[in-house]
């Protein structure tokens, strides 16, 4: 859903400019959106709404099976926020996501660089095995990194030549192995979609650089960075929700070892409350205030993407 | 470039709410249980897992709950397709039996029918085996819908949640009827729910331990008599068998709580009792804390599987040589066994009996599993739903039961199973059998992990004390629903 997110300005923009004053003004280009509108409005308004409704009533099993759900105005916030644990979670969770945002993004960046310097063969080598990495379902991706990881089968303890030693015991080297997954998982999109605005950089300018005396690091600092700007603030804000919401990887790690309690972040933790203890409105009341976090995340990046439109 | 910056805010304010709307969503999704992430509470293998990692995942999620389905074998199937049973002809209408797993095998089922059939010649039964795994989702939607099947079949610790919801007929006024005085104790509590009877007991489970006869030969050991005589013949076997790298004397990784709660019990603890309204945890009292550093001593002394696995590849480690005895379901044996990635040829080597308890002659209280049966508030057939559920917990129906391994329902049939040694050591075993704190909000403990987190840290050398109390709290928070 969010990959289709970027294109979404470029299909507003002919209306936009239709409307401008330079041509005569049409009803049709907004008949023509009306569908796509509707949908959106049906599929990702109407649960957004149903959520909020739930975070504002009681709502367990009980009300599950018909009895009528009590509005309780702010209660579920305010229980959740006044728990000391909800918050460690939130602030684990932010560090989670900005660790692995920031990861993904330069050791992206930099097989990106990498794509553009390999020859025509080694390039089809490594593009190959970064979509098969990016194609992998998360699950799947999970479970063979587990493996790997297995305190007594596994790959990693028999090549470091450690007997049981268990990786996901400890809450550092949990969050180590979840963030290889994640990072692992997410630098194929980043690659790709760098490698390609670097292919659209006009070969004469970088020439004109090199011509100036400019080495490797300074093309890529003073041509290719700004070229990229706007390109890599747009994969860093779908970066930052993607990792903020992580749930498959982390949920399959707790259930293979691990402390729950120590490894919880917030998308696993708000299934845990809803479906576990059935307590569906704390669950949402949890959900909203994710939301509310990615949209300040993603309206900051955005704000700082207008910004750089404007200057160029 | 003739945009002006107000329509470019627009535009990106319509990007900005489409990505919260599509993160939204999801979050709802986590929210509303529409999402089904692998492996939840309930256990059981996804036949449909093809790779075998992923069959080995499907399997730790077996094991997590075998409180649910102890006495269940391991592979349930996909969700078949409904299978007509029986002679009925469907004139006076259909009724849909919900039964889980593969634990019920078809012989027994076609015997309920055939009797049901006697009485309502014209009612077509039909039979929809339902995936232990994800049990409680599906539960809930379609129990909450006018699509609910007649009977159901839920995991002993599943129940309470769904009697608490009103979601199951209330069966009080029959209880002499079904003859609840009959019942296995610890499942008619989880069918109980404020003093009415809601899920009749269907069949139980119960953890035995299971031994490698050739091994104990070697050590020259018997079966033990009691706990300690158990621990310490678990720290012989682990000196004898130091060259086998991992070695377990008596294989027990940290997150196996269901086997812990044994050396609880035994010691006199508890996980949590009631005063008044209130839970109050009783896994920092002093019996609970001498059950605990027993799992510590034994961990340390006669282990060496991992702190913080569970226990879904035992049968591996017991195939590799590289367990003495270990607790496990009754249906262990059969998985140690199975073709796939078992070992077939160890079928002579293995033993079972009870787990002993601290004096000679007794065995240790059991966590018992099982299952219960209940029809759905939204039945369309009540009554005829009740005639085929008074069959199902009748003599006759649990004694087949009982030939095929299970431990049934009813105290009067026990002495009628039969089969394996494993069942007849789960008898034993289940006759000192206790249950998990019968609170509708239980399945959240567990969901939490609470327990198994606890013995994790306990294992990995935290202080025992500290880890019980962080434990109590965690589990009043939910079962008093604060």
């Amino acid at each position: 859903m969010a990959v289709a997110t970027p294109t979404t300005p470029i299909e507003v923009r002919p209306t936009t400019v239709d409307a401008g004053g330079r041509r005569r003004p049409s009803a049709l280009p907004y008949a023509l959106l009306l569908p796509s509108v509707a949908v959106l409005v049906i599929m990702l308004g109407y649960p957004l709404v149903r959520l909020v409704t739930l975070a504002l009533q009681e709502y367990g099993l009980r009300q599950v099976f018909g009895q009528p759900a009590p509005w309780v105005g702010l209660d579920n916030f305010r229980t959740i926020l006044g728990e000391d644990y909800f918050w460690t979670v939130l602030w684990r969770t932010l560090a989670f996501c900005f660790a692995n945002v920031a990861l993904t993004m330069v050791l992206g960046v930099l097989v990106a660089l990498l794509l553009q310097a390999l020859g025509r063969g080694m390039r089809v080598v490594v593009s190959t095995s970064l979509i098969v990495a990016w194609g992998m379902p998360a699950l799947t991706a999970t479970i063979i990194w587990q493996w790997m990881f297995d305190t007594e089968y596994g790959l990693v303890n028999w090549a470091l030549g450690r007997q049981g030693e268990s990786w996901l015991a400890d809450q550092l080297t949990f969050f180590m192995v979840a963030t290889i997954i994640v990072v692992w998982m997410g630098i194929p999109f980043v690659a790709f979609t760098v490698y390609a605005a670097l292919t659209q950089i006009p070969v004469d300018i970088v020439e004109a650089a090199r011509l100036d005396g400019a080495g490797a690091r300074d093309v890529f600092r003073h041509v290719a960075l700004p070229a990229l700007k706007p390109i890599l603030l747009i994969l860093t804000s779908l970066s930052i929700i993607w990792d903020f919401r992580v749930f498959t990887q982390v949920y399959v790690l707790q259930k293979a070892g691990g402390v729950t309690r120590d490894t919880n972040l917030l998308g696993v933790y708000a299934y845990q409350i809803s479906i576990g203890q059935n307590r569906f409105d704390i669950g949402a009341a949890v959900a909203v205030v994710m939301v509310a976090i990615t949209i300040i995340l993603t309206l900051v990046y955005l704000r700082a993407m207008v910004r750089t439109d404007e200057e160029l | 470039m003739n945009r002006t910056r107000s329509t470019r805010w627009l535009a990106l304010l319509a990007t900005a709410s489409l990505i919260v709307a599509a993160c939204g969503d999801d979050d709802d999704d986590t929210a509303a249980g529409t999402e089904a992430p692998a492996g939840s509470e309930t256990p059981a293998t996804d036949a449909a897992a093809a790779t075998d990692a992923a069959a080995a995942t499907d399997a730790r999620a077996a094991t997590d709950a075998p409180a649910t389905t102890a006495g269940a074998e391991p592979p349930a199937p996909t969700n078949a397709p409904p299978v007509t049973v029986g002679s009925g002809t469907g004139e006076g209408g259909t009724l849909r039996l919900w039964l889980n797993g593969t634990d019920t095998p078809d012989a027994v089922v076609e015997y309920a029918v055939a009797e049901f059939n006697e009485l309502h010649p014209d009612v077509r039964v039909q039979l929809e085996r339902q995936q232990w795994t994800g049990l409680v989702e599906r539960l809930t939607t379609s129990l909450s819908g006018n699509e609910a099947p007649d009977i159901v079949e839920f995991g002993n610790t599943q129940a309470q949640a769904f009697e608490a919801a009103g979601a199951v007929v209330d069966l009080t006024d029959k209880a002499e009827e079904l003859g609840a005085d009959d019942f296995l104790q610890s499942l008619a509590e989880a069918g109980t729910y404020n003093g009415q009877l809601y899920a009749v007991p269907y069949y139980a489970g119960a953890r035995i331990m299971i031994y490698n006869k050739a091994l104990f030969e070697a050590s020259g050991i018997e079966v033990p008599t009691t706990l300690e005589e158990m621990i310490a013949a678990g720290e012989q076997l682990k000196a004898d068998n130091a060259d086998v790298p991992n070695f377990s004397g008596i294989y027990l990784p940290g997150r196996n709580w269901h086997a812990v709660l044994s050396l609880i019990w035994e010691n006199g603890g508890e996980i949590a009792t009631q005063e008044g309204d209130e839970w109050v945890g009783q896994l920092d009292s002093p019996e609970s804390i001498a059950g605990l550093e027993m799992f510590k001593d034994l961990f340390d002394r006669a282990n060496a599987a991992p702190a913080d696995a569970d226990d879904s590849n035992d049968y591996l480690a017991f195939c590799a040589g590289e367990v003495g005895m270990m607790p496990a379901p009754g249906w262990k044996p059969g998985q140690i066994l199975n073709e796939d990635d078992g070992c077939p040829e160890m079928e002579a080597d293995i033993g079972v009996f009870a787990m002993p308890g601290a004096a000679a002659g007794m065995t240790s209280p059991v966590l018992l599993g099982g299952s219960n049966i209940a029809i759905p508030t939204n039945s369309a057939n009540p009554e005829l739903a009740y005639d085929l559920l008074r069959i199902m917990i009748s003599p006759g129906y649990q004694q087949l039961m009982a030939e095929n391994s299970l431990i049934p329902a009813i105290k009067s049939e026990l002495d009628s199973v039969s089969g394996s040694d494993a069942a007849v050591a789960q008898a034993t075993a289940a006759e000192n059998s206790r249950f998990v704190p019968t609170s509708e909000f239980w399945a959240g403990v567990e969901a939490a992990n609470i327990l198994p987190d606890m013995l994790v840290q306990i294992a990995g050398g935290g202080d025992v004390a500290e880890a019980a109390a962080q434990a109590d709290a965690a589990i009043e928070d939910i079962l008093n629903n604060s």
